[in-house]
């Protein structure tokens, strides 16, 4: 062989490796790309984002092809923070990435549906009759209404074309407006902040109607009672980013990387920066991986935790030592200094309300509202009245301001404490020592002396001790201050509540953990001014108790000073998803442009009476009375509780009366009395009857139900088999008895009636896009656009951006927006009404509104005119009237242009008023004048742009005004917020640009800026902007006669209740296999919630594919269930079925279930009820709090998703076990289609 | 061009009262053009004489119940080839560029893989052209016809004269299962991701999500880049 003749010359080969082997040149044909590049090919990529359900406000590419929506991907062009600050990016989830699939999906709504025996009853009778006529001639049949009614969620739907489901809801909507009143007509749709203009086109049509919309905030127990009673404010909090500024979080009850994902980040970048973390969770939650300190309370024992944080951070921080920054920001900014009057009970003292200027003979000077000035001594101990409180806010201007002066103007310095005057005995309850189904109870008496410091001042009505808030505080928190007398402790391992020893024993936490974690909390806010930050969520808001848990935690923040301070604060991010161009869209959203007030309705308190959970009732309220409860009648179940605060204006009531509101002004008329007087009068005599004594005669039912952006049934309605026996009227897995049945006690302020109705409803219309739980239970289904098929806003709590929805391609089939589908059924029911409606008179009841002057309405005590405690007086003792003209045949009209109220009476909200002609003059120029002269509202992108034009967050010269107007109530100058805005008006297609930042607006408590994250009660802290509450301070002491009596005057530590759900089916059902008790828990879940449902298979392939409950490895060996068995969940709510995954996550004695977990998709029978699955609130239902139903009381005045009953389940127990046999119903026709 | 995939596709539609007129029409078409095999042929008469007897509302919510819910007989084709894939997007775009070439484009609401308006398409080609289109989703044609059978015999005739046409191979031994939850090893293994491999020889679905559908369709022709 030669070398030589090796060696090629005159050639190469092409492929020879190089880099020393590490390359190679190939050259197969490279066709294959063509594949990808194919794919990632687009015709156009339209900004888009989730809308509903989703508080992540992500902005989302959606790419489109030949017409077809083919993907998304995250957007990343948000504008950036500010130096030193991470920037937004990425936002976005694998819920969001997946919600492409539903637009082509098998689940998709194609069609408008109509369950077939409905529509051919309605085709005959249509026939021969106009189409009121011919809804009348089939409900007023009771076999015709019947037939179709005992057909819900049995299937049977047809298509039908838009024209005629149209005429049908609107004969449907006339003939209930016309025969019992349009408040028999209601909506439900929740979180307008996503997709605004899509709640808002259904709330408009049923507010020109004089319909009622529903509530959801309270209703889905996402609504913290505690933040209106300490703020007077919905819910605010600081926006994600703020967190990367604190020094110290403590996340408490919320899974931030599981339902915030998309802004989890902030709170790795937080952690990274240098920020300690704890988290506070029973279960191993996804959460936990970001904590220095992992924290597990026996679940629904966080109250007690946070009893003893407070006991220690007053102990080390207030008593043992003084800080200077938290003692100035407690005098300032909390209603610590404030007066309480002190009255006898028995041996003792209990604290009574807060003193005010009235109780002073001369009312220290004042004129205006006395009886609403709170009274604190200044530092020479002379009884001053500091500016700030409600009596300020109406009446007068230029005091309502948080300036350390008294209302003369002169400075001063309040007193904190009454330490060195005489010590009275004040009685506190305690309810820690009983507890029910497994709780630890402790060994304290009911009620527990304690001794503090009091004054005794002589008052009009005589001399009375008095002591402030604080030393009141002090005492709640058992604290030994040196004043003799018992139940205090200066020791931490004390058995003495709210010690960190007697803490351990209630919530498993060890003491050293609470002493540790609470005294870094209030050290670290010590050195930062406050940047001591909680967030927190329905872990703990959704017990019956949750007022105790958060008050507990705002306590600990007001005690650090850490509300208002960037880095700092109160973080409860459950639900709410702030709707920040709220003053532009109510307008649009309740048709103030036309007419005032709309009516609007709590939805717990609805549900609670009208699917007749009520008649099932366990709790009683002497389970729940404090033992120091005022003298005075306090018996009555939950619902005569509800009917006492309906009747005093306290609560919304719909529908309202008995008699149509259409009749009023005849019949007041024929009286010769203004309406107003007559319906006082009429009610005072009987003449007139509230609806809410009687939710069972039908002449109070409501009738037509519209459902959009929900899924109700499936998700939200907690209840769920009562929903489907009584409002519904259909099959059903109840398994208790009700009150009659039981031979237990029966409400007294409402009818009984032996039979419970079956079926209220007359129509149920639901708007949705896919064929949802609530879809297959309603008469008539409206396929609605997806979030990639319609125009319409976003914003979030999360951060400041205000996004847009944009249709990238048109709605598939018949699918259309919701402003076009109410705006359709508004033109139909403009030519179908005139059959019996014309020109009426309305007669409107509403609640005592707050941030109104009537949230002033009783100071003192309570009075009942039904009881004669009190003369009935519209607005002030029981619902205000007022009388509004409708126009049945301009409601399209109506709803299609901007009406003449907006330059009438101008716009506004929370408490503030300013003009909008230019807005409107603007508005005529931008959208065009329709033929009445009005703004064109015909699109669903002329509505975004009235929105945009009225809100001072996208209109800056709106926000100076508004700010101007708040400023001539404060005395102080706000302005400056927004003026260097005020030139930058946002426009829908600069949305479409890029996601753009809000302007500072009065509505809310945090200011946009370049140098501050947004932070609740930031204006409050350093505009001087008083709360909204009685005292203009944070309030820690509620005052009003019901807290007192329900024992929440101050925080304490409450058990959870026992629902008594358990005993009455307990070895009623058994099928053989070992059953075992656990208390039943619903957090949100990752697979479902939020951006999409738990329909989506993508989601549902990455989690067993169907329901899933969680259960401890004790648990699942002591009742013999595997990881994946079928199992069992029931009460004498219901029944349910899921897998079961056993996992070291859960603690023994509870088992999660991820909220709203859909039972169309993967769900067999239940072997109790022979039912098709059961939902998550088929073992579920609501119980009342009575605090919750104060109203015309400051800040505990009523407002539409601020205050009310709110529908708690965690305190529910279930029975579980293995499923013996697994019946898919497949065979079965009937059941079959029972989904 | 044969009027045979029109009537089809009618049938396949959802039922309207002009469809009950029309049923005589169909009948004496598919008779005429006697495409289908005798066997079918009777299936789809007797149903079109059940059709012709029927109360249209008892029609219209056996039509819905049957195709307007759930997925599993869906006539939407990709809906059983792509499922949740991304590429069921792209695979419309595909369709509809089909359509293009040959000078139509879908007029109505429906989505472009929606089966009865494939009929239609095929029933304006050329016949060899039509039968060579339709043998493409010939297995999913087949599955379909086999889980009617299960849920309606009526429908299920006529997706077998479909199915015939396209001269589908019988479904018993291909390749969709009906999803049975409680076999977890079948349900593994449909789910079980192949690794992505970059280069030649992977498909456009080296980056699909479902498996199952995405092994089948690559036994089969491809439907979408005809």
């Amino acid at each position: 062989m030669s070398l030589f003749l090796d060696r090629l010359t005159f050639f190469r080969y092409r492929n020879q490796p190089f880099a020393g082997g590490h390359g190679v040149t190939t050259d197969e044909p490279r066709t294959w790309e063509d594949a990808y590049r194919k794919r990632w090919q687009h015709d156009k990529i339209v900004r888009s984002t989730h809308g509903v359900n989703c508080t992540g406000s992500c902005s989302w590419k959606v790419y489109v092809k030949g017409g077809i929506v083919t993907w998304e991907t995250q957007q990343t062009d948000y504008p950036r923070t500010r130096p030193d600050m991470p920037n937004h990016e990425p936002r976005g989830c694998s819920r969001g990435a997946s919600y492409s699939w539903y637009l082509y999906s098998g689940n998709r709504v194609k069609y408008p549906l109509v369950r077939s025996r409905l529509l051919r009853l309605w085709r005959e009778a249509r026939a021969i009759r106009t189409p009121v006529a011919a809804w009348s001639s089939i409900v007023e049949d009771a076999e015709k209404r019947v037939s179709y009614v005992r057909r819900r969620g049995l299937g049977g739907f047809v298509r039908a074309g838009w024209d005629e489901v149209n005429e049908i809801i609107a004969a449907a909507n006339a003939y209930t407006a016309k025969t019992y009143g349009p408040d028999r007509i209601i909506g439900f749709s929740p979180i307008p902040a996503m997709s605004m203009l899509s709640y808002a086109a259904g709330s408009r049509y049923l507010s020109l109607l004089g319909g009622v919309c529903m509530s959801f905030y309270d209703w889905y127990c996402d609504l913290p009672p505690a933040s209106p009673m300490t703020w007077g404010e919905q819910t605010d909090v600081p926006e994600s980013a703020d967190w990367y500024n604190a020094g110290y979080l403590i996340l408490w009850g919320s899974n931030v990387p599981q339902t915030r994902t998309p802004d989890a980040h902030f709170y790795t970048e937080a952690r990274y920066r240098g920020a300690k973390s704890v988290v506070v969770s029973p279960d191993y939650a996804e959460a936990t991986k970001f904590a220095d300190l992992w924290l597990h309370p026996k679940q629904g024992t966080d109250a007690a935790l946070a009893m003893a944080m407070g006991n220690v951070i007053l102990r080390e921080f207030y008593l043992d030592r003084q800080v200077a920054y938290f003692e100035d920001y407690a005098r300032r900014y909390s209603d610590m200094p404030m007066l309480v009057r002190l009255v006898r009970q028995g041996e003792h003292y209990v604290p009574d309300r807060l003193l005010r200027a009235e109780d002073f003979t001369e009312a220290l000077g004042e004129t205006n509202n006395p009886a609403w000035k709170t009274v604190a001594f200044d530092e020479e101990g002379t009884p001053v009245v500091p500016r700030g409180s409600i009596g300020f806010r109406w009446g007068e201007q230029g005091k309502w301001n948080l300036e350390a002066r008294d209302a003369g103007g002169r400075e001063v310095k309040l007193s904190l404490t009454l330490v060195g005057h005489d010590v009275a005995s004040v009685a506190f309850p305690y309810f820690g020592g009983s507890a029910t189904n497994g709780f630890t109870a402790t060994e304290h008496a009911d009620v527990l002396p304690r001794n503090v410091p009091v004054r005794h001042l002589a008052l009009a009505d005589g001399e009375t001790p008095v002591a402030t808030v604080f030393d009141l505080l002090c005492a709640n928190y058992g604290l030994d201050r040196g004043f003799g007398g018992g139940n205090v402790a200066r020791s931490y391992d004390e058995d003495q509540p709210f010690t960190p020893a007697w803490a351990e024993s209630v919530t498993g936490v060890p003491r050293h953990h609470i002493v540790h974690v609470a005294r870094e909390f209030a050290t670290n806010a010590e050195k930062t001014n406050g940047r001591s930050m909680v967030i927190l969520g329905a872990g703990l808001n959704h017990w019956y108790h949750m007022d105790m848990s958060y008050r507990g935690i705002i306590n600990l923040l007001v005690f650090c000073g850490c509300v208002g301070q960037s880095g700092g604060g109160w973080s409860h991010y459950v639900g709410q998803e702030k709707l920040r161009p709220q003053t532009g869209w109510l307008p649009v959203a309740f048709a103030l442009d036309w007419s005032r007030p709309p009516r609007q309705q709590n939805s717990t308190s609805f549900f609670y009476a009208h699917t007749d959970q009520w008649r099932y009732e366990t709790l009683a309220t002497s389970e729940i009375l404090s033992p120091t409860a005022p003298s005075g009648d306090w018996s009555g179940s939950l619902i005569d509780y509800n009917v006492r605060a309906e009747r005093m204006g306290w609560l919304p009531s719909a529908p309202q009366l008995k008699q149509n509101p259409l009749t009023i002004a005849a019949r007041a008329k024929a009286a010769g009395l203004e309406p107003r007087e007559y319906v006082a009068k009429a009610l005072a005599s009987g003449a007139l009857e509230l609806s809410c004594n009687d939710p069972d005669d039908p002449a109070n039912w409501p009738r037509n139900m519209f459902v959009w952006r929900s899924n109700l049934l499936g998700s939200s309605g907690k209840g769920h088999e009562y929903f489907l026996r009584h409002l519904l009227g259909t099959s059903n897995g109840v398994l208790g008895k009700d009150l009659g049945a039981e031979g237990r006690e029966k409400p007294h302020e409402v009818a009984w009636h032996e039979q419970a109705p079956e079926g209220k409803l007359d129509l149920l219309v639901t708007l949705d896009f896919r064929m949802s739980t609530t879809c297959v239970y309603s008469d008539i289904v409206l396929p609605t656009a997806t979030w990639y098929e319609k125009a319409d806003l976003n914003t979030s709590d999360m951060h400041p951006f205000i996004h847009p929805l944009s249709a990238a391609v048109d709605p598939a089939w018949e699918s259309r927006t919701d402003w076009d589908i109410y705006k359709g059924i508004a033109k139909t029911f403009s030519r179908v009404a005139p059959e019996v409606l014309g020109k009426e008179t309305d007669v409107v009841l509403s609640p005592i509104l707050h941030d109104t002057a009537g949230e002033l309405a009783q100071p003192y005590d309570v009075g009942d005119w039904k009881r004669g405690t009190a003369a009935p007086i519209p607005g002030r003792t029981m619902p205000s009237v007022t009388v509004v003209e409708r126009d049945y045949a301009a409601i399209h009209e109506r709803f299609t242009s901007v009406g003449p109220l907006m330059e009438k009476l101008g716009n506004g909200g929370k408490g503030i008023g300013w003009n909008t002609q230019h807005e409107m003059a603007f508005l005529r120029e931008l959208n065009g004048r329709a033929a009445n002269g009005q703004p064109i509202m015909e699109t669903d992108i002329d509505a975004i742009e009235v929105v945009l034009s009225l809100a001072p967050e996208t209109n800056g010269e709106v926000a100076v005004k508004a700010w101007e107007a708040l400023g001539k109530i404060t005395g102080r100058e706000h302005a400056h917020l927004a003026r260097p805005k005020e030139d930058e008006k946002i426009r829908y297609r600069d949305l479409q640009a890029q996601p753009r930042k809000i302007i500072s607006s009065p509505t809310w408590s945090g200011i946009e800026s370049e140098k501050v994250c947004y932070n609740a009660g930031y204006t409050n802290v350093h505009e001087l902007i008083p709360w909204r509450t009685l005292t203009g301070r944070q309030q820690l002491y509620q005052d009003h006669a019901w807290m007192r009596a329900f024992g929440e005057a101050f925080v304490t530590w409450r058990p959870p209740v026992d629902t008594k759900a358990i005993a009455p089916v307990r070895g009623k059902h058994g099928n053989g296999h070992k059953e075992i008790v656990l208390n039943f828990i619903t957090p949100h879940q990752k697979w479902g919630i939020h951006s999409t449902y738990t329909d989506n298979l993508l989601m549902l392939t990455l989690n067993r594919g169907g329901p899933v409950i969680w259960i401890s490895e004790d648990d699942a060996r002591e009742a013999g269930i595997a990881d994946n068995d079928w199992v069992e969940a029931y009460n004498a709510n219901g029944a349910l079925v899921a897998r079961a995954v056993v996992s070291q996550r859960v603690n023994p004695g509870m088992t999660l279930m991820y909220h709203a977990q859909e039972k169309i998709v993967n769900v067999p029978g239940s072997e109790v009820t022979g039912q098709r699955g059961g939902i998550h609130n088929s073992v579920t239902r609501a119980v009342l709090k009575p605090t919750h139903m104060i109203g015309g009381y400051a800040q505990q005045a009523y407002g539409f998703n601020y205050y009310g009953t709110v529908g708690s389940n965690r305190d529910e127990f279930i029975i579980v076990r293995r499923m013996s046999k697994v019946d898919w119903l497949d065979d079965e026709p009937a059941a079959k289609e029972t989904v | 061009m044969a009027r045979t995939y029109r009537a089809l596709a009618a049938l396949l539609s959802y039922p309207t009262a002009e469809l009950l007129t029309a049923t005589a029409e169909i009948a004496a078409i598919l008779k005429e053009e006697a495409l289908l095999p005798a066997t079918s042929h009777a299936a789809v008469a007797g149903f079109l004489r059940e059709v012709e007897a029927a109360d249209l509302y008892d029609l219209q919510e056996r039509y819905v119940a049957l195709f307007d819910r759930g997925r599993a007989v869906s006539l939407h084709l990709f809906e059983h080839v792509h499922g949740e894939s991304r590429d069921r997007g792209q695979a419309m775009v595909d369709l509809l560029a089909l359509y293009a070439e040959h000078g139509l484009e879908v007029a109505g609401g429906e989505l472009p893989d929606f089966l009865p308006l494939f009929l239609e398409f095929l029933s304006l080609l050329p016949a060899a052209e039509a039968r060579a289109l339709l043998a493409e989703p010939a297995a999913i044609l087949a599955v379909l016809t086999e889980r009617l059978a299960r849920r309606d015999g009526g429908y299920a005739a006529v997706m077998q004269a479909v199915a015939a046409l396209a001269q589908a191979p019988r479904a018993g031994a291909s390749a969709i299962p009906d999803d049975d939850p409680d076999d977890l090893a079948a349900l593994d293994a449909a789910w079980e991701e192949a690794a992505v491999r970059f280069g030649p020889g992977e498909s456009i679905d080296g980056c699909g999500t479902d498996r199952l559908r995405t092994r089948l369709r690559a036994t089969q022709r491809d439907a979408t880049t005809a």
